[in-house]
């Protein structure tokens, strides 16, 4: 249980992505903690846990896309084609 | 929280009769049940709480059921609340006088579903997610889109009159929702709708269905309900876009609207104070270079092919007018979270900048799209000022929706965060006032002070006789006529003056006419 804990209770180093926001993990962020010493206690957080977080999040907004429609059509597909028209 | 009530003003006979109506699993006295219905999710003072404890709860199984549950209260004149989610954000639900609760979630059967005739009927107490998840076997949906989705019922949305958040394509819900049985507040039973139960267009008599939506259960409890169906999409669209200033972004959310789209669904438009807001916390936004000032977002539902080709028009539009396409993951991504905005973890901060939990408060109206510019500047301003007095508000920004598929007017919205646990009776009181400053706003802008939530809460309530003119004599006549015991949601829209200062029947009106 020690091993276990030392290892996934250790995040990895923070990069500050602004000066709101830190990023531990690509594309994921996180308030500063720095912004959170008064009103809002920190806690330790298991980094599975985190990243559990956030694919259960990308889990339900696909679900969502699923619930109210069968396909989604991608802007960027249709961004080329505009700029493959004749004249763009 | 204290965990204690107020002494119960409903007498033993009372409950004895309500008993007999539904049994004693169905009619709830402990302190839990009650406390879990005395509000709803917009921010309120955390000790002000116990005022608003109903003094029990009754779960009805059918429509016969809350006709005797009515019966009993009129006969004993006991206030009646009907509560159909609870997730209104005008108070609708929020028991003023205590009394009797009418929660109707046990009523969330589907009766039919007529796939010749695309209809269901299903009792007032169903989701609409869920019953999205049962109608997607035929290929069907019930478009119904509020920020609630995952969370509000049928019910609620029908006394609510709500929006639809795709609405600009589907209609909204008196647009979706065809008939509906009902309860007067004398007990009797009626079925009200667009003629027949599942016709959509009738010109005989009166037209009584609007008459019974939105009223926020002052005028009795929708119970079943048939509505309108749809195929279920084979395609959605959801671009989202970023621009350098607003006024370029405004422009383009209206020639997005009046490109004549048939697949449009909606557009969103975001203002400065909202992507600063999304850029200390949101995941799409904090990455966004710091000349994104300004938002745009449409998405169009159906048939693949003429999506596909209402994509090239409103992409094709966008670009012509400056913007910057976000990317699929973040337009992908942040459209679908639209469906479900109640569940997002909320904190806002202190003038020094430090986190603080926060609940959402919603103020939103309908205005016109000439008239949104000066709406957004003014109630900014009153928003400023009072996070100037108190560090309990923050100011979230605001969003500007499509309620038509013209660009006719839009659900215009500002949300601010709320320290709820902090808020003191004076506090409160200042945001009452700011409650009344921006929805005398909205009226002078010429819109309505809402178009989405209802307009019964404290501080806006004041100006609904302005916004209605004569309109509001006959809503009290109307009030009056089919309540005549003031039994149903009593304290509501200022509903009361239709009965006289002391209640004894003697209403006067708005004018200060006699009523009757």
């Amino acid at each position: 249980m020690v091993y276990r804990y030392d290892e996934q209770a250790t995040p990895p180093e923070a990069e500050q992505v602004t000066d709101v926001a830190i990023s531990r993990y690509e594309d994921v962020y996180e308030v500063d903690p720095g912004l959170m010493v008064e009103h809002v206690n920190q806690q330790t957080f298991p980094n599975w846990d985190t990243l559990r977080i956030i694919d259960s999040r990308h889990d339900h907004l696909q679900w969502m896309h699923d619930h109210w429609a069968h396909t989604v059509i991608s802007g960027e597909e249709v961004l080329r084609s505009l700029d493959e028209e004749p004249g763009s | 929280m204290t965990t204690t009530a107020p002494v119960s003003q409903v007498s033993d006979v009372v409950l004895e009769e309500l008993v007999q109506v539904l049994g004693s699993d169905h009619v709830l006295t402990n302190v839990t049940d009650r406390y879990a219905r005395t509000r709803v999710p917009a921010p309120f003072p955390v000790h002000r709480w116990r005022d608003y404890v109903p003094d029990l709860v009754v779960m009805p199984g059918s429509t016969e059921e809350v006709a005797e549950v009515v019966r009993v209260a009129n006969r004993h004149r006991v206030p009646v609340v009907p509560r159909d989610g609870g997730t209104g954000l005008t108070d609708g639900a929020r028991p003023e006088r205590r009394g009797i609760v009418i929660d109707v979630k046990r009523m969330d059967q589907i009766e039919e579903i007529d796939l010749q005739n695309r209809t269901c009927t299903v009792g007032v107490g169903i989701n609409m997610l869920k019953l999205n998840e049962v109608l997607a076997a035929h290929n069907l949906i019930y478009p119904d889109d509020p920020a609630s989705y995952p969370c509000s019922l049928v019910g609620g949305r029908i006394g609510t009159s709500g929006w639809s958040l795709i609405g600009s394509r589907f209609g909204h819900t008196r647009d979706l929702v065809l008939s509906f049985d009902f309860v007067l507040p004398t007990g009797r039973v009626i079925r009200v709708g667009d003629g027949g139960p599942k016709t959509s267009k009738s010109s005989s008599g009166y037209q009584l269905k609007h008459l019974f939506m939105g009223h926020q259960g002052t005028l009795g409890v929708a119970t079943r309900a048939t509505l309108k169906l749809f195929p279920k999409p084979e395609a959605e669209f959801s671009p989202f876009w970023a621009f350098t200033d607003f006024d370029s972004a405004y422009r383009t959310v209206q020639a997005l609207a009046h490109a004549g789209v048939a697949t449009f669904a909606g557009a969103v438009l975001f203002d400065e104070e909202k992507v600063a807001y999304l850029r200390r916390d949101d995941e799409a936004y904090i990455p966004q270079p710091g000349d994104v000032r300004s938002l745009v977002c449409s998405v169009a539902y159906g048939n693949e092919d003429e999506v596909r080709a209402g994509a090239k028009r409103l992409m094709r539009i966008a670009r012509d007018h400056g913007a910057r396409y976000l990317g699929d993951e973040i337009s992908e991504g942040d459209w679908a979270a639209r469906h479900d905005r109640y569940a997002t973890p909320l904190h806002g901060r202190t003038r020094a900048n430090q986190v603080v939990p926060m609940s959402w408060h919603c103020e939103d109206a309908a205005i016109n799209w000439t008239q949104l510019p000066r709406v957004r500047q003014e109630w900014h301003r009153i928003v400023a000022r009072i996070r100037e007095r108190f560090d309990a508000f923050d100011d979230w920004g605001m969003f500007f929706y499509t309620s038509a598929s013209t660009g006719v007017d839009y659900l215009t919205e500002i949300d601010v965060g709320i320290w709820e646990q902090q808020l003191s009776d004076e506090m409160w009181e200042a945001w009452v006032e700011a409650k009344r400053d921006i929805a005398g706003v909205a009226l002078d802008a010429g819109g309505s002070i809402s178009a989405c939530h209802g307009s019964c809460r404290e501080g806006e309530v004041d100006l609904v006789p302005t916004e209605l003119g004569g309109g509001y004599d006959v809503m009290l006549k109307v009030k009056r006529a089919l309540d005549p015991n003031n039994i149903m949601n009593p304290g509501k829209y200022g509903l009361d003056r239709a009965y006289g200062p002391s209640g004894d029947g003697a209403g006067t009106s708005e004018t200060g006419k006699e009523v009757s």
